[in-house]
């Protein structure tokens, strides 16, 4: 057999090799957590209450205890990207599982209340007490549409005319002497 | 009694007939007209959830109405002083607590044409949102409370203290380190410091009663300890107006 002919069979058998070991190293640290989210099957508006539901199975063999597992949202507005307080979007953004058997699937509903537009990415990240690593669920994308929550028409009459109405009020008073008179003094006869 | 009701009269007529009281009125809806202006003039602003609008309206609304408290207090006894006419005051068969329960009441009843002119800019922001009665509701328990706090404290400052600056400085100082932090903003009041300081400080515990009613849609009974904390508050400036108010001297 030639050089030539040996040269790619090895290279292959050395990929193959490797891929195998690194398999076997992956599988080792594979977290026994899968963890995933589903997007709300609706368009999504501003000032909506979508839920998400997200789901945490134990892939391993042994019970898992105190299962952590949280919400991350993060805006993905081009050029604007940044992680998203959830203190005014989700009411509870953690859920404990206290115990899950192997095999068994917990799932939970995250409720969230859309008060920006724009693109956003949600991810549910779960954390195990004997865990190597987090897990995180795939990221699920959406898009918030605008809806303008104030309208003009409703504000301006209103920001316009109550002043205007007062600053009649106050003329009428000053057209008409104005004032009221101390009750406390006694009017001389 | 009889002395105090006229004076309760004179004082409350002042907010509504005087041309004083009007233009104070007037500058308070100026002020929630510009506010309210700039709601709906900036893109960002524009497209805020309802509630969020409605809720940034409160928090004006309830610093505007410890504002004017603390002025209104300043001026109870302090200002008849400074315009030498406590003395006049004083020689009619009204005592100390009798005159300090009518600038209390006229202290209310200028927080209740307050919120009356108010309630035309929350429909504007919130007629199609959530939580606007309640956000009504809210606001009308937590501005009373927070005009007997702050009102009642400038009142029993006044009393004692002899020159109006001297009260509305020492009252502004009060309100000022209460409203600091809420200016802190959300990440320093996560911290258990912040969220102490947050729940012994009455304007605080209004705005955040605020937040979770009218963005949170939460009930009464996340209410309950900020609530029972701005009761006790003014129970005991109540109280200490009262004491306070036995002797007035001239």
């Amino acid at each position: 057999m030639k050089l030539e002919c040996l040269k790619p069979l090895t290279l292959l058998t050395a990929v193959h090799t490797f891929l195998l070991c690194a398999t076997l190293v992956f599988a080792a640290d594979a977290p026994a957590i899968k963890i995933t989210l589903e997007h709300p099957d609706q368009t999504l508006r501003l000032g909506d209450t979508p839920a998400f539901i997200g789901t945490v199975t134990n892939l391993g063999e042994t019970p898992l205890k105190g299962v952590v597992v949280y919400l991350s949202l993060v805006s993905l507005e081009p050029g604007n990207e940044h992680p998203v307080d959830l203190e005014d979007w989700s009411a509870e953004k953690a859920v404990r599982i206290d115990l899950l058997p192997p095999g068994q699937t917990s799932t939970h509903q995250w409720s969230m209340r859309l008060i920006q537009a724009g693109s956003f990415g949600v991810a549910l990240t779960g954390i195990g007490t004997e865990e190597k690593q987090p897990t995180v669920s795939p990221l699920v994308r959406f898009y918030v549409e605008p809806k303008p929550g104030l309208d003009s028409k409703r504000v301006l009459p209103v920001a316009i005319g109550e002043p205007l109405l007062l600053l009649a009020l106050w003329g009428a008073i000053r057209l008409l002497g104005g004032g009221i008179k101390h009750p406390l003094r006694v009017p001389s006869e | 009694m009889n002395s105090v009701i006229p004076l309760i009269k004179k004082e409350t007529l002042e907010d509504f007939l005087t041309a004083r009281g009007v233009f104070s009125l007037i500058v308070a809806s100026v002020v929630l007209s510009a506010f309210s202006i700039l709601l709906v003039s900036n893109i960002e602003l524009s497209l805020l959830d309802n509630a969020q609008a409605v809720y940034l309206m409160v928090s004006i609304i309830l610093a505007l109405a410890s504002l004017v408290a603390i002025i209104q207090g300043s001026d109870g006894f302090a200002g008849e002083r400074d315009r030498a006419t406590l003395e006049t005051l004083m020689l009619t068969p009204m005592t100390g607590q009798g005159l300090a329960a009518a600038k209390l009441i006229a202290m209310l009843f200028s927080w209740l044409i307050l919120f009356v002119l108010c309630i035309p800019y929350l429909w504007a922001v919130g007629s199609t949102g959530q939580n606007l009665w309640a956000a009504v509701e809210y606001l009308s328990l937590m501005g009373t409370l927070l005009v007997l706090i702050f009102g009642g404290l400038a009142l029993t400052l006044s009393a004692k203290v002899k020159s109006f600056r001297g009260v509305l400085s020492i009252g502004l100082t009060v309100f000022l380190f209460s409203g600091s932090p809420v200016l802190l903003g959300p990440a320093l009041r996560q911290s258990a410091v912040g969220q102490m300081i947050d729940l012994i400080n009455p304007f605080a515990d209004a705005l955040n009663t605020l937040d979770s009613v009218v963005i949170d849609s939460q009930g009464i009974s996340f209410q309950v300890i900020r609530l029972t904390i701005m009761i006790c508050y003014a129970l005991g400036v109540l109280w200490v107006l009262y004491t306070a108010t036995k002797r007035v001297e001239l």
